[in-house]
């Protein structure tokens, strides 16, 4: 006996076939891109993608895409072609992205840990928030040698230095002056864990109550071990979240990361027909498009810019676009082989 | 079901912020593109009449959202709408 069912859990949706050889379509919103390439190479004409720029721009309810059950064969066309691992089919439970018999686009961004200094400009750049970025930052007090004293003798506790330490290591035990006791406090401290030899303190001093030296300034770092400057870290890219839109390799300082785009392709802007209405900017799930500032005050400059470095071809701009502004032509598909005729004619299909 | 422009005459104060901000009718005349209303009905997809939002054409509308994010008021929105063919 065979079923189809279709359960519409959040935004989420799955259709799903049961009998000998079960199968599951399941469509991930928070991951679509809306570019439409699923409805596209959809044989049976199943998907619908809503309007890019009422998804991005207004609160909806419904999902980014509707999927017919009742045409939707569950082929998994959609699940090998779609860039952003929204839409995934599953057979007996195993999904047909890990299987040799499908195609899957060849799409990837790695970090080469040996590389990475950790300085997280990655994460900051990452347009969908996949990259994370954990660092241990060494020992300050293991980073810096010195001495400091206070002649508490000479202090008159009147807190300057506390209120000027960029370390915050000076601290003062304030208490009410009595008659047998008329100081404003009982005691001044620093902590030499935190102090840097700066030496703010001592040159503020209105008394000159501070003695101090920074061994660095005198003699160098000679007794500063290396090992204690090293910052240890790890680094993640969530795959899942990732776009592969190179963000991450292009900003990166040590050119530690290699990204691999599903697509190659062009993509022409009119212009002309442009209202600079920013329905594509925020529908670009790769941050690949901006408003250009003009060289020179009064300058007249492009309507918008699409930054091909960053631009994977999906071409979530063009569906985007209420005035047909923008051209996405996709010209490889980068995958493993396609094994037979008609996905190989469906694969094509998405190109233009 | 579609997602389509809907529009809520009642909370409209006319202020026209839609009728210039739609990128498809600041494209069909120059007159909207320069921040001014419309001289005559060409094609807009909507505009302000007697002081109140109509929809003229929303068969036009490319549902990017621009005026939706443009009205003061919540008068204008994109919504789920029966489809009309």
């Amino acid at each position: 006996m065979m079923e189809k069912t279709e359960m519409i859990g959040d935004k989420d949706i799955s259709v799903e076939r049961t009998g000998a050889e079960a199968r599951k379509l399941n469509f991930k919103n928070e991951l679509c891109g809306s570019c439409g390439i699923c409805e596209k190479i959809c044989p049976v004409d199943a998907i619908e993608v809503n309007p890019t720029g009422a998804m991005v721009r207004t609160e909806q309810e419904s999902s980014k895409l509707e999927i017919d059950e009742n045409k939707c064969v569950l082929c998994g066309m959609c699940s090998c072609i779609c860039p952003y691992d929204a839409l995934d089919l599953e057979i007996k439970g195993k999904t047909i992205k890990e299987s040799d018999e499908y195609p899957h686009l060849l799409k990837s961004s790695e970090i080469d840990e040996d590389k990475c200094i950790y300085c997280k400009a990655c994460e900051t750049a990452c347009p969908p928030g996949a990259i994370t970025i954990a660092r241990e930052l060494p020992d300050r007090s293991k980073l810096v040698s010195g001495e400091i004293e206070i002649d508490k003798e000479t202090c008159i506790k009147c807190g300057v230095c506390e209120e000027m330490c960029p370390a915050e290591a000076i601290e003062l035990d304030y208490k009410f002056p009595t008659s047998d006791d008329p100081t404003i406090a009982s005691n001044i401290n620093i902590d030499k864990d935190k102090c840097v030899y700066c030496l703010v303190c001592k040159k503020a001093c209105p008394v000159d109550a501070i003695k101090g030296v920074c061994r660095l300034c005198s003699y160098g770092d000679y007794d500063i071990k290396a090992e204690d400057a090293e910052i240890k870290g790890s680094s993640d890219i969530n795959e899942e979240v990732c776009v592969n839109c190179g963000w991450c390799k292009d900003i990166c300082p040590v050119e530690g990361i290699k990204v691999t785009k599903p697509f190659e392709g062009t993509v022409d802007i009119n212009q002309e027909s442009c209202q600079g209405c920013e329905t594509c900017v925020m529908a670009c799930p790769c941050n690949a498009i901006s408003f250009p500032e003009t060289e020179e005050m009064g300058g007249i400059s492009e309507k918008i810019h699409i930054d091909e470095k960053y631009c994977i071809y999906c071409g979530a701009c063009e569906k985007a676009c209420p005035v047909d502004a923008i051209d996405v032509k996709r010209t490889k598909i980068h995958s493993t082989p396609v094994k037979s005729k008609s996905w190989e004619k469906a694969f094509e299909s998405i190109k233009n | 079901m579609t997602i389509g422009l809907v529009i809520y005459p009642e909370l409209c104060h006319g202020c026209g912020n839609c009728v210039v901000a739609c990128p498809i009718n600041s494209l069909r005349s120059p007159e909207v593109a320069g921040g001014k209303g419309p001289t005559e009905d060409v094609d807009m997809v909507m505009m302000v009449d007697d002081g109140v939002i109509d929809l003229k054409n929303p068969n036009h509308c490319g549902k990017c959202g621009t005026c939706v994010e443009s009205c003061p008021v919540n008068a204008i929105r994109l919504e789920q709408v029966e489809e009309t063919e």
